[in-house]
């Protein structure tokens, strides 16, 4: 029989350790074990062998390692690990009941953004490994001890891409639940169970005691077959060799405590031997078996977040969406992806748990957009998105990027439009929007409004997506066009709730297009809606009578506890005044004193020097004259006092940031002029280095006095540089590396610059730089701090 | 290991580049106590150790490990570790939330940057500070002195033996640090080391500013006003 018609019906057992047995076997340190596969085939046999005797169903091929990073044989190693495990099985005499897991573990690299391996080169990594074991003949893939939920999707994706073998994945949590890049049991489990694997586990990290009570939230949260393989205990060193103290019989035992819990599968990790697993299988197979039961909660999902769709609403930030925002239009066509940062942050801040990132403009390239909004985004925020787009394959770059689990808008009725999205979700996961509308257009009722959802859920079970993950959007659409609108929507709304104990979502204020005083309208009916049963709202979290309404609805149905966010939000509340400020909290004009420009620039007040930059503007003063007579100077009586020691970094920095605002308002007031710049300067933290604090912070110094800067980022390889200095006839490069072993690439990046555009003036900066340093490796100016850069690029541009 | 880790407003102060002055701002001091709060609790502090026999001659140490020997060559490390037939080798992090603040600090102000950075420079060396005080008084029931801790990159030890120390304490998958190709570890608010357990209290060897090769750059550098 195969796998996965013996999965989650039958106890079935893995094996145990191997790293330990082999050291026994004479392994060095150092030694990788998988070359044994080559090398001594024999002992391999052996190890593989011995737990097939003991009663293992499912033996891992020695490949755990077997990667490009560590080999130039992959496949090799790995066809062989398969051979000969296979061949162990024939030994022990167990063709018939037992199966050759292809062992995959971890890269030993972070994936982009947190670290430097991009998620399709990690696919390509596992998809060599995986594809040499199934041409080999193994039975299933077994992705395991994985820490980081992004790795595992590589894996996953890659098997899947690959072969039709059944695929399994093991991470490893901590004490508290917690994989160590933050995500948790249940949203891991949300990710998996979305991108189709056969059964779910733990191994690795810990002993069976420790393991216990995730075994316990595995078994609450997962649908699919649970798999458990602990060590055999918690590591210890002696003489600098790692030992493990849980012997076979108390390893049984405690497993048999877990196997009550309802897993499916049981095996161990390291420390464990053939011994641990015969005696854990002579108790466990003595327990009832039950199989897993579905479990009705939805999940959206980043890598550290975990949103619940259900009683409580959930609110979508609606803001990354240019339809209508001339600024974030701007934004895009200039690549300006801090505008979009700035925007999911500001709505995180004002209560937003999920985030709708749309990014179609006609005149751009959407998937390239959305795959790189997607993982910027990611980079600074916890909260799960909303893959909002209507390009296919902007759909499927997004969604195969992502991190976590996201939310999806939108498929609807029409049968091609079915074909199309399906398919994605299926494939990727995802909490899936559903618009009941088809060929014919939009029922005017919740009658034919309801009869297209049924169709679009009978769609979804014949792709094999589970109905709790689809989303049923209400439709909401302006009453000053159709004064019925508001009662179908939410009669539908309704009756997703009652009729298919399904979800619901509208983007709320399609309500009033084209009334006066729209956020009246917009707040009213989202507490209507609500009322009605609604799931998810789209709306702009930081308008402040769109979240009094949801706030005060929590706190009404008893879904804040002790009322701990309404009274947050409104403890400042001053009666009287329209909660129109989305945080609700009273603005930070402090003790009545009002600065002037240039006070507020010099302080440092943010907030300020921006409101004061509006008042100069609105009193008709020239926006040159105004920046020449009193913001230039300001920020130059603090840059002064920071080359002469009486003014610190912070305060610089702060000074920098308050200017940075006030020109932001200037930009906004010459839209539609062009920019004087002194000229144009490229920026790059070189390649291998990372750090990228002080390179933004002579950005932002470059940029307020004058400068268009091209920031490159952060490992940055050096034809990149050359070929932007190239095409952008570029005079000034400002180089910056941290590290002793980056300051390499600095030299390296500077040759190829003299090579291919000689004349171009390289400054250089950087904790480890001096003169001396930059003198050496060929660059034209070294420059302490980011006060010296702009001196020195006024100095080439000649003021 | 609980969650958070205290973070001495000083010490972030002084990685902010605040010399022993006065003269910071309320405005600062405010944002200070804000990243100081938000990355002390969203901190997860993690410590590996491991302990090992060593054979130290004037030139090189060498850590035996099981099966595997370990060379390391370094003068300042020698003379750190003279005497010594034993070591710790560790790896700590505070987790990789406060590079995520860094890098959204970044987005809106440079100054939040500058803050959020020192504040993770301040928690990192101050939970490794509480760690070793820990262990060098465990060691001290023992009648055993630990050594200035000491790590890769420090003096004439390569940076290149980090992949020495990744391997040994298996330190990816244990507390979930990764090694990028030019070295640095991620999270970057993480530390390796190498702690001697000698027999005899010393204070002299490698420790602080006056081992250090960057002693005369450096704006950090202790005795600078």
């Amino acid at each position: 029989m195969g796998l996965r018609e013996r999965l989650g019906k039958e106890w079935l057992f893995c094996d145990g350790g191997t790293g330990s047995i082999l050291q026994g076997l004479g392994l060095k340190g150092g030694e990788l074990p998988e070359t044994w596969n080559l090398t001594k085939p024999d002992d391999i046999k052996a190890l593989n062998r011995g737990y097939f005797e003991a009663g293992s169903n499912i033996v891992n091929t020695n490949t755990f390692g077997a990667n490009r990073f560590k080999f130039d044989n992959v496949s090799e190693i790995v066809s062989a690990g398969v051979k000969i495990c296979q061949q162990a099985r024939k030994e022990a005499g167990r063709d018939n009941d037992a199966y050759v897991a292809i062992d995959v573990g971890p890269t030993g690299k972070l994936l982009e953004p947190m670290g430097d391996l991009s998620f399709n080169e990690a696919v390509d990594i596992f998809s060599e490994i995986i594809k040499a074991g199934y041409e080999a003949g193994g039975d299933l893939v077994l992705i395991e001890t994985m820490s980081d939920s992004y790795e595992a999707k590589a894996a996953v994706v890659a098997a899947h891409e690959v072969c039709d073998l059944p695929v399994i994945v093991t991470t490893v949590y901590d004490e508290s639940g917690k994989l160590l890049t933050g995500g948790s049991v249940e949203g891991t489990v949300a990710m998996l169970e979305g991108l189709k694997v056969d059964a779910i586990g733990i191994n690795c990290g810990f002993g069976p005691k420790q393991m216990l009570p995730i075994a316990e939230r595995l078994v609450a949260c997962c649908s699919l077959p649970i798999v458990v393989n602990p060590n055999a205990g918690l590591p210890r060193t002696e003489n600098g060799a790692t030992v493990y103290d849980v012997d076979p019989e108390e390893f049984s035992q405690v497993m048999e405590e877990i196997a009550k819990l309802g897993v499916h599968v049981m095996g161990g990790c390291c420390g464990t031997t053939p011994d641990h697993i015969s005696r854990m299988i002579g108790k466990v197979k003595l327990v009832p078996f039950t199989s897993p039961v579905k479990k009705q909660t939805t999940y959206v999902t980043s890598f550290a977040d975990c949103v619940k769709i259900g009683r409580k609403p959930v609110i979508v930030g609606e803001r990354i969406n240019p339809t209508g925002k001339k600024k974030l239009q701007q934004a895009l066509r200039d690549n300006n992806i801090d505008y979009i940062l700035t925007e999911a942050l500001k709505q995180e801040e004002a209560g937003a748990h999920v985030l709708d990132v749309n990014v179609g403009l006609p005149e751009i390239n959407e998937p390239e957009m959305m795959e790189s909004v997607i993982l910027k985004i990611q980079s600074v925020t916890n909260l799960p998105l909303q893959i909002d787009t209507t390009n296919i394959e902007a759909l499927e770059r997004g969604m195969r990027i992502y991190n976590g689990k996201p939310m999806i808008n939108s498929v609807n009725g029409k049968e091609e439009n079915i074909k199309a999205v399906m398919p994605l979700v299926a494939k990727y996961g995802g909490v899936l929007v559903a618009l009941p509308l088809d060929e014919s257009g939009i029922p005017a009722t919740s009658d034919g409004r309801i009869e297209i959802a049924r169709r679009i859920y009978e769609a979804a079970d014949s792709y094999g997506i589970p109905r709790k993950d689809i989303v049923i959007d209400g439709l909401a659409m302006t009453i000053s066009s159709d004064p019925e609108s508001a009662i179908a929507t939410l009669d539908t709304v309704r009756r997703v709730r009652d009729e298919f104990s399904g979800h619901s979502i509208l983007g709320v204020s399609n309500i009033s297009f084209g009334l006066p005083a729209r956020e009246l309208v917009n707040s009213h009916f989202l507490t209507m809606a609500m009322q009605n049963g609604l799931s998810c709202a789209i709306i702009n979290p930081c308008n402040g009578p769109m979240m009094a309404s949801y706030r005060s609805y929590n706190a009404l149905m008893n879904l804040d506890p002790n009322l701990g966010e309404f009274i947050n939000a409104y403890k400042d509340y001053v009666a009287g005044t329209s909660a129109s400020s989305g945080s609700a909290k009273a603005s930070s004009a402090s003790s009545g004193v009002v600065l002037t420009l240039a006070e507020a620039i010099e302080r440092g007040v943010t907030g300020r020097a921006s409101e004061a930059m509006k008042e100069a503007l609105d009193s008709g003063r020239d926006s040159l004259e105004i920046i020449n007579s009193e913001l230039i100077p300001a920020l130059d009586r603090v840059g002064k006092g920071f080359e002469a020691g009486t003014v610190f970094l912070p305060q610089l920095l702060m000074s920098a940031d308050a200017a940075k605002a006030a020109f932001a308002v200037v930009k906004e007031a010459m839209a539609d002029k062009p920019r004087n710049t002194k000229g144009q300067v490229i920026l790059a933290t070189v390649k291998g280095d990372i750090h990228d604090i002080g390179k933004n912070i002579v950005k932002v110094m470059l940029e307020n006095y004058g400068y268009d800067v091209i920031d490159l980022g952060k490992d940055v390889p050096p034809e990149v540089i050359v070929d932007c200095a190239i095409e952008n006839n570029i005079r000034v490069v400002g180089l910056s590396a941290l590290m002793t072993t980056t300051v390499a690439s600095m030299e390296e990046t500077i040759k190829l610059l003299r090579e291919k555009k000689p004349g171009t003036k390289v400054v250089v900066g950087g904790a480890v730089m001096t003169p001396e340093y930059a003198d050496k490796i060929g660059a034209d100016a070294y420059a302490k701090d980011a006060m010296a850069t702009v001196r020195y690029c006024d100095s080439v541009f000649g003021e | 290991m609980p969650l958070g880790v205290d973070i001495p407003v000083k010490e972030v102060k002084r990685y902010m580049g605040y010399h022993g002055i006065a003269g910071v701002t309320p405005e600062i001091e405010a944002k200070i106590n804000e990243a100081v709060e938000r990355v002390s609790t969203m901190s997860h502090p993690r410590l590996l150790i491991k302990e090992f026999p060593v054979t130290v001659t004037e030139k090189t140490v060498t850590i035996h490990a099981g099966s595997e020997d370990v060379l390391l060559e370094s003068e300042s490390l020698c003379r750190n570790l003279s005497g010594c037939l034993r070591v710790l080798l560790l790896a700590a992090t505070i987790g990789p939330s406060c590079d995520m603040l860094v890098r959204r600090a970044s987005v809106t102000s440079a100054a939040d940057a500058s803050i959020y950075q020192a504040c993770g420079a301040a928690a990192i060396e101050s939970f490794l500070d509480s760690e070793n005080d820990r262990l060098k008084r465990e060691y001290e029931a023992d009648g055993l002195y630990l050594r200035p801790r000491f790590s890769p990159g420090y003096g004439d030890l390569k940076l290149e033996h980090q992949k020495d120390w990744f391997r040994l304490l298996d330190i990816s998958k244990q507390i979930g640090i990764e090694l990028t190709d030019s070295l640095l570890m991620m999270p970057t608010k993480s530390v390796t080391a190498i702690i001697g357990i000698g027999g005899d209290v010393r204070r002299n060897g490698c420790s602080g500013c006056s081992g250090c090769n960057m002693r005369s750059t450096c704006e950090f550098s202790e005795g600078r006003s």
